[in-house]
């Protein structure tokens, strides 16, 4: 790799540790001053709602499956019906995930049987 | 939103490790893919596995090797970069008040990725603040660890693996969307909560589907906040 491409990979990784390193220290600073002030220390509305609806997002590009097919869709359907039924029977982190992928692959393993 | 407090039976950072299991199975596949996508632009394997060090977030990644495949000037290449990973300056505002004075946590930001977040805004808040940074260390270098393997996995032996188990790189990946629901599912609490949530899902279930899945999670997210404020105003005026 040429000398001026590590330099950008170093101000690319540098930028992006920034971008989620400035943030907490202003943030942190924020509610110390609220703190000291008497004041409840609280995060603004806005960010309190923006964490849950960027995990949603996140959830939303994630389902489109990485093969565009019927089946794969389908699949997609029954693995996040499952892990919603064993998340609402257990209430676990893990067990609703292994049981989520195991029913996608199920049906994208029949996918490669039946054709 | 109602917090359990998780108890505090063994090590915290072991804890981490378990809880970000379920991420071996989406970072793994997408990491051997970059790998192997990094060769073919023209990058050496240890040149892929340091950009997987450093940089360390995916989507960026492969756009930034990508571009200068197609030999775009490094300047854009950087911007784009950035541009692509500034959703993440929300992530950290969001987990502060659930973090302790100790400076280790500046240098633990580098493993803030998304799927990190998702499950650290769910996690922390259930931890006693003296087990949150020994479990955020264990999840965050689990995480890490598994995209820099995966990458070395994809540079060194990228095309045998995927031309072995081709099926295992179709399935695993499912492993993302799965822990994004278990995640979320506790937080649909009321009909505001979710009318957001289901929007921003919606919005970028469609962006990501039909190719824009870089805009899909900022765009998203901004539609899923709009509709959550609109009818909290809606609902005040009514009463």
């Amino acid at each position: 790799m040429a000398g001026e491409l590590w330099v950008a990979v170093m101000v690319a990784a540098a930028g992006t540790f920034l971008m989620r390193l400035l943030p907490l220290v202003w943030m942190q600073r924020r509610l110390a001053r609220e703190d000291s002030q008497g004041a409840t220390a609280a995060m603004p509305k806005w960010l309190g709602v923006l964490g849950p609806v960027m995990i949603a997002a996140m959830l939303g590009a994630s389902l489109v499956p990485v093969a565009g097919t019927l089946n794969a869709w389908v699949a997609t359907a029954v693995g996040g019906c499952v892990t919603l039924l064993v998340w609402w029977k257990t209430k676990s982190l893990g067990w609703p995930v292994v049981w989520g992928v195991v029913a996608f692959g199920v049906v994208r393993f029949l996918n490669f049987v039946v054709i | 939103m109602s917090v359990q407090v998780v108890s505090a039976g063994g090590r915290a950072w072991l804890r981490g490790v378990r809880d970000a299991i379920p991420l071996l199975g989406g970072y793994i596949p997408v990491a051997i893919s970059f790998g192997l996508i990094a060769n073919q632009a023209g990058f050496s394997s240890w040149e892929a596995i340091i950009i997987s060090l450093v940089i360390y977030a995916g989507a960026s990644q492969f756009l930034f090797v990508g571009m200068v495949a197609s030999g775009a000037p490094l300047w854009l290449v950087v911007v784009m970069t950035l541009l692509i990973n500034a959703r993440h300056m929300v992530y950290a505002p969001n987990l502060a008040p659930w973090l302790t004075g100790n400076r280790w946590w500046f240098w633990l930001m580098h493993g803030l990725t998304d799927q990190v977040f998702a499950l650290a805004h769910t996690r922390l808040p259930a931890l006693p603040s003296s087990e949150r940074l020994g479990w955020f260390t264990g999840a965050m270098l689990l995480a890490w660890f598994s995209w820099v393997g995966g990458t070395a996995l994809g540079a060194f032996a990228g095309q045998e693996l995927t031309g072995r188990w081709p099926l295992l790189n179709d399935v695993m990946p499912f492993a993302l969307p799965a822990l994004f629901v278990v995640l979320l599912a506790p937080r649909f609490t009321s009909w505001l909560w979710a009318a957001a949530l289901g929007c921003a899902i919606v919005v970028a279930l469609l962006f990501a589907a039909n190719g824009l899945p870089n805009m899909a999670i900022p765009v998203a997210a901004l539609l899923g906040a709009a509709v959550f404020f609109v009818m909290q105003s809606n609902t005040r005026a009514e009463v």
